[in-house]
């Protein structure tokens, strides 16, 4: 019993930081309809700028937290803005899987020349406290990363539904042509949402940073999660991003448990077929497919 | 005709400079060393230190002593090394390439799923290929006549390790090894749980991970549990390091920690900080070892001019790297000749003492077991030392570890 309660805590655990690095994923995927192949190059810059900022100036990789997200956040809106955008309206949406993955590449080496391809890591001392409860033994920053997930996708549902912005967001993923006959700067907006989802994508890639060694070839990682949390939980909302994340979690978990610790990838990958077979929109569906 | 003391001139020095750059060219012959190394993608860490000792060992022989002296020659030294991104794929259609090109002679890459497609190739082109990069079996074991490594196959790296743990007069009862699901580490896995099992040491578990493992939570939650007195991890550098994390991070304190890969590599040891003290790896080379050599005069002086060529911190592999290229150079040198099939057979036959240590192949091409065998390292004040075996320690083993909590 001890077995399974650990294995769902550490599931639920490493779930929630699945969920905030795919939320952004998602809501591009939402409200864009684009398949950001470089999601993990954002995830990944997110930890490369918190380690920079800790080797400059010693700064705790939490109190960076928001300077890495606003930095994404600029980072995404000019590369939606200048790059992917200007792709799309020379040709179709399908360029902006050239793009994006034309730019992962590119990054994952310029992060190999910037920083080196050795395995970094910006784990902080007290990042090794525990503590048991019985005989269930949890990590505490897994504690803070889990609060800190929770609460920036608690943020990210509340900013969605009742902000000025993210009623813009939906109305312009919900039907582009009628926001923009309504005066909404429908470019403006897209931008927006992608600095947006590239602010919770680097907020991730700093928990993850602490929690996990990171190198340039992981970003390949976080954007295969991102792809499967979306279509666990359903495009386009913070509610979906979150069960995907979790459920990818636990079942990671109890299949590492109960299976055997070299076939997570494995089982997570069957249920992803099987939930593109049975149920392709995921388990909340799409937030904005009823509406196109 | 008549010709102008203008167009005389001119063809007069046409003709001089046509001359002088064939007598340059007869003058710097060249040997030129292909192959590819992975200079980016997962295995890029330990694939630079790799191409870092192919190039200082170049540099050395080019600028230290004017090139590589053979049968009354001088030959300078060449890399025609490319990337081949971690990718088994981009490195064999590099390598065919090359063969197709008429390269003579190949260095190996880095990981044994890349050496062995790789060596495949060059071993039907009949071509030798030095290598510090792969270990598996499977590259040893095909009957390959062209292929050598600095290392012995990956089921005998560990018998340095089990002798050590035998040695400890029973104060290592149990184990559990974590391997990950690759050519190099199950094979290192089956040679070490078969001698694990005649040293009278019971493995409890024996965990399989995937090559890319991003969590080994249930893995550790199992350790925990059961709580070997060593714990043996034949996993890469990036597995061996979230491995310790977690151990650390969850209170998991284990007496012993083997790790094949990972402790020898500087930014290993740098990002576990405090936490690295203690672990054991295989260490097949440390600069103190006293051996001479025949290019370097020693392994101090190799090791002096290693540190003066470049800033890059080196490791076993990046040493053995070298070694290859000096191996080639003695082994055309014993040849006399630099012709392909005659250098095979001098590699064949070297046995030379090195700065990497002594040199001698088995018939199958991997490192002479016993010559060439690792002794065990532990890392201690930050430092790498020799714990094991006895005659050539230079530090006592610490054991059993400090708990975490206490560091």
């Amino acid at each position: 019993m001890v077995r399974l309660v650990q294995s769902l805590v550490d599931g639920a655990l490493q779930g929630s930081v699945l969920s905030l690095a795919a939320v952004g994923f998602s809501l591009i995927f939402g409200v864009l309809q684009i398949i950001n192949l470089s999601h993990g190059v954002i995830v990944v810059l997110g930890a490369y700028l918190a380690l920079m900022l800790r080797r400059l100036w010693g700064v705790d990789p939490l109190i960076a937290l928001p300077a890495v997200a606003a930095v994404c956040f600029a980072f995404g809106y000019v590369y939606q803005r200048y790059l992917i955008s200007p792709a799309i309206r020379r040709a179709n949406l399908l360029y902006s899987l050239l793009v994006t993955y034309g730019v992962a590449l590119v990054a994952q080496n310029a992060f190999t020349l910037v920083f080196s391809p050795d395995n970094q890591s910006i784990r902080p001392d007290y990042a090794n406290q525990f503590f048991r409860i019985g005989g269930v033994t949890v990590n505490v920053l897994q504690i803070i990363a889990f609060v800190a997930s929770v609460l920036l996708i608690a943020l990210l549902a509340f900013l969605l539904r009742r902000f000025p912005l993210g009623r813009t967001i939906r109305a312009t993923a919900e039907q582009a042509l009628a926001a923009r006959l309504c005066g909404v700067d429908v470019d403006e907006v897209h931008a927006l949402t992608f600095g947006l989802s590239a602010a919770f994508a680097g907020a991730a890639g700093v928990l993850i940073g602490m929690l996990y060694p990171f190198a340039p070839t992981a970003q390949e990682n976080w954007t295969i999660y991102g792809f499967v949390v979306v279509v666990l939980g359903g495009a386009g909302s913070a509610a979906g991003a979150l069960l995907g994340g979790l459920l990818l979690g636990i079942i990671g978990a109890l299949t590492s448990e109960y299976i055997g610790p070299a076939y997570p990838n494995a089982v997570v990958f069957l249920v992803l077929v099987l939930m593109l077979l049975v149920k392709p929109n995921g388990l909340l569906g799409s937030a904005f497919g009823g509406s196109r | 005709m008549t010709v102008s003391r203008r167009a005389a001139l001119k063809m007069g020095g046409t003709a001089l400079a046509y001359l002088s750059a064939g007598r340059a060219f007869a003058d710097s012959k060249t040997i030129t060393f292909g192959g590819s190394v992975p200079m980016s993608g997962k295995d890029s860490a330990t694939g630079l230190d790799v191409y870092e000792g192919y190039k200082v060992a170049v540099k050395y022989i080019n600028e230290q002593l004017g090139g590589a002296k053979i049968a009354g020659q001088t030959y300078k030294l060449a890399l025609q090394l490319f990337d081949d991104a971690s990718d088994p794929q981009r490195a064999t259609t590099l390598i065919q390439k090359q063969v197709d090109g008429g390269t003579d002679f190949f260095l190996g890459s880095f990981s044994s799923p890349i050496v062995l497609p790789s060596a495949a190739i060059t071993e039907r082109a009949k071509k030798p290929m030095v290598q510090a990069g792969g270990g598996a079996d499977q590259i040893f074991t095909r009957h390959f006549r062209y292929v050598f490594g600095m290392y012995p196959r990956a089921s005998r790296q560990l018998i340095s390790l089990v002798a050590m743990l035998k040695s400890m007069s029973g104060e290592v009862k149990t184990c559990s090894i974590i391997a990950t699901n690759d050519a190099y580490s199950k094979a290192q896995t089956a040679g070490a749980s078969a001698s694990l099992k005649e040293a009278g040491v019971s493995i409890l578990d024996t965990f399989s991970l995937p090559p890319t493992a991003t969590d080994v939570s249930g893995v550790v939650n199992d350790l925990r549990a059961k709580t070997p007195d060593v714990l043996i991890a034949t996993t890469h550098s990036e597995v061996s390091e979230l491995i310790v994390q977690q151990l650390v991070s969850t209170g998991t304190n284990i007496k012993l920690l083997f790790f094949s890969l990972g402790p020898e590599n500087a930014a290993f040891r740098k990002n576990l900080g405090k936490y690295a003290e203690g672990l054991t790896f295989i260490q097949y080379w440390k600069a103190s070892y006293k051996y001479t050599d025949p290019f370097f005069g020693s392994n101090q002086k190799f090791y002096e001019y290693y540190k003066s060529a470049t800033t890059r911190k080196e490791s076993y592999q990046t040493v053995a790297a070298a070694a290859c290229i000096t191996s080639y150079v003695k082994a055309m040198q014993d040849a006399k000749s630099i012709d392909p099939q005659k250098v095979r057979d001098a590699l064949a036959a070297l046995d030379y003492e090195s700065f990497y240590g002594p040199i001698k192949f088995t018939p199958d091409g991997d490192g002479d077991p016993v010559l060439m065998g690792a002794a065990i390292g532990q890392v201690q004040k930050t430092g790498l030392e020799v714990i094991f075996p006895a005659k050539i320690e230079t530090a006592k083993m610490i054991f059993p570890l400090p708990a975490w909590s206490s560091r």
